[in-house]
């Protein structure tokens, strides 16, 4: 038997979907009229459930820290979710909404992912990998991890979009901001994915891509160095007049001339920029007469970083008509602009960023912010004070079942479990070395056993877990999660997430596992 | 062909430390306060004892590993001491490892302690157990109370009992428990509670309330085995060993979707071995009385069902007419159980036998029960999804 379990705990691994797949060939990039036919075959977004209220915020520091506009609220991300397990949520929705669409092999087909990020959970390892094993994508996908500005995920689409290989982008972000301050209220947390190039050759792509720009400058407006978690902000004027009103501009010009576009020939305009007005004045600025500025969403939601532009494009695009072009620009250290043109598919694109908008849990505890985040040290009592083992070689031996949560199914009986074992659980016989990987995380389960327990540490007490029973007679103790983990009950049905399992703040590691939620009444549009 | 344990071996006599938060005391003085009892009631000489076993749990806070700790503190007469750990069944391990010896033959006379100094930690309720490095990374921070709690709520789910109707059953399980240990010295918990403040408690893993859940407490139990023979030669009314039996999960309950979690897989399985081992045809009319793992009230209810004491959801309202108070038709926790008694985890196994050789032998005091014949102890170590179940009977001879 392998020692690694990369090389596969299963010696005869003939299971339904193996991550062991090299990527496929790459299709040749079609063109038409000298423009490469690629686009975005599927887009999907995630939001934290909770939603703080700024009022709240206010209330708690306007005191020390007046603010005019309390508004609406900003997501809050759970006390175990990161741009890593936000990133894996919005691309499994992204992946499955592309082989509803008719991309029925798009996991498999993909042959780069991106993980975009401010604001990275580890300086090292690359997080693209942890990504990477969640979605159990083929070994032979390329990975790697971009960040530094909040334009990265969109640097990031256009260097996919130019590749025309299918490519799955994934930018989430949770930029922490100085307590009190306007950015605090302002920003947000939030993912978002995007399979590019599932149709090259004619596929069904929702958006082609036009043609598009990436300018660079070196215009610090923001700074924080790998050791603070709070930036440094500089005054919002200048950044909007040298900066967004300078460079965005240019930027649409240079995607407008490589699209063979006039600027009066865009009918939606997309640019987030926390700077009340700030968009609408660059769009009068570019030229953009008649596009359609798109919704900023910072009442019901706020500013999601680095995967705010996309964020904000799934919304536009529930409005889109077949033949509507976009325009998708970002800030930072520069600026890039796309050009993208709705296509009939546009029609049936599900109206999933309005559900997920919607789907939130107020919250009018402001300390969730800063405890959640880390920022304040709070009584954990002892129970809290117990360190992570790492035990990294544990981690990586069992990793396609503790990342792509993948069990075991024995072909003699159809017993399903987890973990994978060489001697199957059974009540039938005595099976040894006859598993097959079976992977759970889209399964599904139903509630056996739960219990709120208030004795057991928790960042959001009480811990809620129980017993979950996964399709093919499989049964996992498992932590409930989300605001309303107390409410799960027997009988229940729950989905999977991965989310945050450990965090050892003397070390700073966190590890991932997987966890039971309610599921929606109704399978969501996605 | 095995025929079993029963009358094989007999106790010669146990020994039990005062249970409780000891902060006077460690697990060194805590062995020794039950061995020097035990040796008194044998009436031998350290230098007799062939053997030894050594059962304790956690050995971060205790005294450390292996049978070194136990030699030392009881200086020992240079004989081999081996340390078991099984959850919450270590000290009836460690008590199946003594009786297998003198079976055997092997030794005349062997010794069997179980300790624990779990107030060492800081904290209330037991500490984390360590689970080895795999399964931390995918299974929940849980608490005993947590798991048991999940217990109470498929158990009322599947006999369809009414939420509060179940927790006045849990409440009545733990307010006889409360009553019963007013009258044990050694307990850790003595003063009488009622139901309605059981049922009123804080919640702590939801439904189990505060008084559903037993103490952590310091304590030590010994026991010194030997074979009927022996013990007649030594002029002693020897109580003997009708049965043990021991079952652990193999992970049937935890990993697949056929137990519904509304009782003790193990326990069915050890209880219906353990009658045949000492030859028992009708538990309810034979035994007269019973040490249950009362870990939580809802596990004492479970259990009476699970060992055949009461028809399958039903406990619930014999419990609630008294059948097992002290009075009752088959007494359960007559000392008070780990609920009030008190649960040193390592010892919990040797301090329920400590109970039954006392009532056997005539010496329980004033909870002493009329003529008992046959007692019955039982213990689960770990979870109701995943543990280790233990069974003892014991007998007059």
């Amino acid at each position: 038997m392998p020692k690694c379990g990369w090389q596969s705990a299963f010696p005869r691994a003939v299971g339904p979907d193996v991550r062991r797949v090299d990527a496929g060939e790459a299709p040749s990039p079609g063109r038409t009229d000298g423009h490469l036919m690629t686009g975005i075959t599927a887009l999907a977004i995630h939001l934290p459930r909770l939603r703080l209220q700024r009022a709240a915020m206010a209330a708690a520091m306007g005191w020390l820290c007046p603010r005019g506009d309390t508004r609406g609220v900003r997501t809050l991300a759970y006390w175990d979710e990161d741009p890593i397990t936000m990133a894996v949520a919005a691309a499994r929705t992204c992946l499955a909404q592309a082989e509803r669409n008719g991309v029925p092999e798009a996991r498999t087909a993909v042959r780069a992912l991106t993980f975009a990020t401010t604001t990275p959970v580890f300086a090292e390892p690359q997080q693209a990998a942890l990504v990477h094993a969640a979605l159990r994508l083929p070994e032979a996908t390329r990975a790697q991890d971009v960040g530094g500005t909040m334009r990265c995920g969109l640097l990031a689409l256009h260097a996919a979009l130019e590749s025309a290989e299918p490519a799955l982008l994934t930018a989430a972000d949770m930029p922490l901001n100085t307590p009190g301050g306007t950015a605090e209220m302002r920003y947000s947390d939030g993912g978002v994915s995007a399979l590019v190039g599932g149709g090259v050759g004619g596929g069904p792509d929702l958006l082609t891509y036009r043609g598009g720009a990436s300018l660079s400058a070196p215009f610090i407006e923001r700074y924080r160095a790998p050791d603070r978690s709070l930036p440094t902000d500089w005054e919002e004027r200048w950044v909007r007049e040298e900066g967004f009103l300078d460079l965005v501009p240019r930027a649409i010009a240079e995607a407008l001339g490589k699209a063979q576009l006039s600027a009066d020939e865009i009918d939606h305009f997309v640019l987030p920029c926390v700077i009340p007005g700030a968009a609408k004045a660059v769009a009068q600025a570019a030229g953009l007469s008649r596009a359609e500025l798109a919704q900023p969403l910072d009442l019901e939601c706020g500013d999601t970083g680095a995967a705010h532009a996309l964020v904000m494009l799934a919304r536009a695009m529930e409005d889109m008509r077949p033949g509507e072009r976009v325009l998708v620009a970002q800030f930072g250290q520069g600026a890039t602009a796309l050009v993208l043109e709705a296509s009939d598919t546009i029609t049936g694109f599900p109206a999933a960023a309005s559900a997920a908008l919607a789907d939130g849990v107020a919250e009018a505890n402001y300390l969730k912010l800063p405890i959640f985040r880390g920022l304040m040290p709070w009584e954990r009592g002892l129970r809290g004070r117990f360190p992570v083992n790492e035990a990294l070689t544990t981690a990586y031996r069992n990793s396609e079942a503790l990342l792509g949560f993948v069990g075991g199914r024995s072909p003699e009986t159809g017993q399903v479990q987890f973990p994978p074992s060489r001697l199957a659980v059974s009540e039938a016989g005595f099976f040894a070395e006859t598993q097959q990987p079976w992977p759970l995380a889209d399964l599904g389960g139903t509630v056996a056993t739960a219990t709120a327990d208030r004795l057991a540490f928790s960042r959001s007490p009480p811990n809620c877990y129980g017993l979950i029973d996964i399709p093919g007679g499989a049964r996992l103790m498992m932590d409930f999660t989300d605001p309303d983990a107390e409410r799960l009950s027997p009988g229940d049905a729950v989905r999977f997430v991965f989310r945050i399992k450990d965090l050892d703040e003397r070390t700073g590691f966190r590890r991932y596992f997987w966890k039971a939620v309610a599921a929606p009444a109704s399978p969501a549009a996605a | 062909m095995a025929n079993g344990i029963k009358d094989k071996v007999a106790i010669l006599g146990m020994g039990c430390s005062r249970f409780g938060e000891r902060w006077d005391v460690g697990q060194e003085e805590l062995m020794a306060e039950a061995y020097l009892e035990a040796l008194g009631h044998a009436g031998i000489a350290p230098d007799q004892i062939g053997a030894a076993w050594y059962s304790s749990h956690y050995d971060d806070i205790g005294a450390g590993k292996a049978g070194t700790p136990m030699a030392q503190a009881l200086r020992l007469p240079a004989i081999g001491v081996t340390r078991v750990e099984n959850f919450c069944a270590g000290g009836t391990e460690a008590f199946r490892g003594a009786v297998y010896a003198v079976a055997s033959g092997a030794v005349d006379i062997a010794l069997a302690v179980g300790v624990e100094k779990l107030k060492d930690t800081g904290f209330a309720g037991l500490p984390p157990a360590s689970r080895g490095t795999f399964a931390p990374m995918y299974l929940p921070t849980h608490t005993n109370p947590g798991n048991f709690a999940q217990l109470a709520r498929a158990y009322g789910t599947r006999h369809n009992i009414s939420a509060g109707d179940l927790k006045r059953a849990m409440g009545h399980t733990s307010m006889k428990s409360h009553a019963n240990a007013v009258k044990n010295k050694n307990a850790h918990l003595r003063k009488a509670i009622t139901v309605e403040q059981a049922v009123n408690a804080p919640l702590v893993a939801d439904p189990l309330g505060l008084f559903d859940c037993c103490p952590v407490s310091d304590g030590a139990a010994c026991a010194i085995v030997t074979t009927p023979e022996i013990a007649r030669s030594l002029g002693k009314t020897p109580v003997l060993v009708k049965a043990i039996q021991l079952v652990a999960s193999n992970g049937w309950e935890v990993q697949s979707s056929g137990w519904n979690g509304s009782y003790v897989h193990t326990a069915r399985i050890a209880a219906r071995r353990a009658y045949a081992e000492a030859g028992i045809a009708d538990p309810r009319a034979q035994l007269s009385f019973t040490e249950l793992h009362d870990c939580f009230s809802i596990t004492e209810l479970v259990t009476l069902e699970d060992i055949g004491l009461a028809d399958e959801g039903t406990a619930w309202k014999r419990m609630l007419d008294g059948a097992f108070d002290a009075d009752g038709a088959l007494p359960s926790q007559v000392d008070g159980g780990l609920k009030c008694f008190g649960h040193p985890v390592g010892a919990s196994g040797l301090r329920m036998l400590y109970e039954c050789w006392l009532q056997l032998t005539g010496q329980a005091g004033e909870r002493q029960l009329a003529n008992p014949s046959l007692a019955l102890t039982h213990n689960l170590g770990g979870a109701p999804a995943q543990n280790v179940c233990s069974i003892t009977i014991v007998g007059a001879a």
